[in-house]
């Protein structure tokens, strides 16, 4: 069936199966920042943006996203130009294997949206549904809330 | 065909449409809410999905002084909901901040809640604790008690229906919510929702209801009947914990044991009797 929707900024018109997981049209799409942890929506690994909200691509069918805008890490920043979030992460020393680092990112960009001030509390909040089994969580606390501070100080895009 | 066995998509445009695709499938249809359980379960068991987020489910008002939710409204949407926010002291969202993490709850509706109705779900528990309504439409449209649904064949109904509409009634008095799982991430090993109304000094009317017992959340009458008419003081609340640990029917699952639910359950509705005759009170 025909689909069309917003992928990282660009228009898409596609083929989809009608029961092709989101997650896998994604990643053959080329967008391999979108990882299969669990396909049972408990590790966040999946995680893209829908219409600006975050959700578990593995548990979304690829037609949902008609007529949707759909943000991956890849239309966030790119290696030569990483987003100001994507930078906290490295300066703060967020990342190790960088399975998880995508849905952390992008679960961080949501609730930065919509709060450039949040609490250690809220930033906790925010990424509880997003596993990481190697770098612990209090270095990913630390890069969003240096990224809520760069926010607040204008230097974001 | 994918690995997930569906072979059709549809985007329903309102509710007939939606009724009417699910009876050409036969019991090969699915209503599609927020996918959070329907696209977890096991491959093959649908041929059809019928996507309702688009028929005009999604919103939250208030009604008849309580609160209507409608049936594909996210949790999300109704935590954001000003409407919902105010609802009794904000009972709705203290349970709705407990469920899940915030990209399922971006997801995952109240309807597919309800139908899906898991034993250890902490909506269940506050449907029933708060007196909620549920509305549907099928081949006639219907109107039940979420309490009286679970008693009876609420499964059956909804394969040939869609819920439309939840609504909560209002409530002269406060209500808490209590959870306990592994983490904060997990699902309840046990959870209460309690709500007193106090007038001239005494508990005018008493809701307990207890869930993930490992059964589905159920009202406690004979504990919400020995808090009517009683003074709230500390004592009252030790009575009811030791007469919740001395009744409430429990058991064993591969998740907790009947003993550490008999005794955590007193527990859990003491805690939540004493936060919401503290809210009742203000
Ligand atoms: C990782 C994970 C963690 C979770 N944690 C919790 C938790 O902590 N607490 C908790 O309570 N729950 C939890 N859940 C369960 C989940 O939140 C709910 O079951 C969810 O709200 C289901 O809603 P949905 O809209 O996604 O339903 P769907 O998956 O879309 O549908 C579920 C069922 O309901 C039917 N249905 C949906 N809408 C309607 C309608 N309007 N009329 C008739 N039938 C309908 C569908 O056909 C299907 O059978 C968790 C789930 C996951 C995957
Ligand atoms: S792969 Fe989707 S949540 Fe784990
Ligand atoms: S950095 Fe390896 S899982 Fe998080």
């Amino acid at each position: 069936m025909k689909v069309t929707f917003n992928l990282n900024g660009g228009p898409q018109y596609l083929d989809v199966e009608p029961g092709e997981p989101l997650l896998w049209l994604l990643r053959q799409l080329g967008m391999k920042s979108v990882k299969e942890g669990c396909a049972t929506g408990d590790c966040g690994a999946c995680t893209v943006l829908v219409d600006g909200r975050a959700v578990r691509s593995c548990l979304m069918l690829a037609p949902q996203i008609q007529g949707k805008k759909v943000l991956t890490l890849e239309g966030l920043g790119t290696v030569d130009d990483p987003h100001p979030l994507q930078k906290a992460f490295l300066d703060s020393g967020a990342v190790q294997c960088g399975f998880c680092t995508p849905g952390m990112v992008l679960v961080a960009y949501e609730l930065l949206l919509g709060n450039d001030n949040p609490t250690r509390d809220e930033v906790a909040e925010a990424i509880s549904g997003n596993l990481c089994r190697c770098t612990g969580y209090v270095k990913i606390v630390d890069a969003v809330l240096l990224a809520a501070q760069w926010k607040r100080e204008g230097r974001w895009r | 065909m994918h690995r997930t066995g569906i072979r059709r998509f549809h985007l329903a445009r309102d509710v007939e449409e939606a009724l009417s695709l699910l009876s050409a499938y036969g019991g090969g249809g699915a209503l599609l809410a927020g996918g959070v359980d329907l696209l977890r379960g096991p491959p093959g068991q649908v041929e059809g999905m019928i996507d309702i987020t688009g028929i005009g489910l999604s919103q939250v008002g208030e009604a008849r002084g309580g609160l209507a939710v409608g049936a594909t409204t996210t949790l999300t949407e109704i935590l954001k909901n000003p409407a919902a926010s105010a609802y009794v002291g904000g009972i709705l969202c203290e349970v709705l901040r407990q469920v899940a993490v915030p990209p399922l709850r971006n997801m995952a509706t109240l309807g597919g809640a309800l139908v899906s109705a898991h034993p250890w779900g902490d909506i269940p528990t506050s449907l029933v604790a708060l007196g909620a309504e549920v509305r549907w439409r099928g081949e006639r449209e219907g109107k039940a008690p979420a309490e009286e649904l679970y008693r009876g064949e609420f499964r059956g109904l909804f394969r040939s229906a869609v819920a439309t509409e939840i609504l909560f009634p209002p409530w002269n008095g406060a209500f808490a919510y209590e959870k306990i799982g592994r983490a904060r991430y997990d699902i309840a090993l046990l959870n209460s929702c309690c709500g007193v109304g106090i007038r001239d000094g005494v508990v005018a009317w008493a809701r307990v209801a207890v869930g993930a017992r490992p059964d589905r959340g159920e009202r406690l009458p004979w504990a919400e009947q020995a808090l009517v008419g009683q003074k709230p003081r500390e004592s009252l609340w030790g009575e009811i914990q030791d007469l919740v640990q001395g009744q409430v029917e429990v058991g064993d699952d591969r998740r907790a044991g009947a003993v550490w639910r008999r005794h955590t359950a007193g527990v859990l509705v003491r805690r939540a009797l004493i936060r919401a005759a503290e809210k009742a009170g203000r």
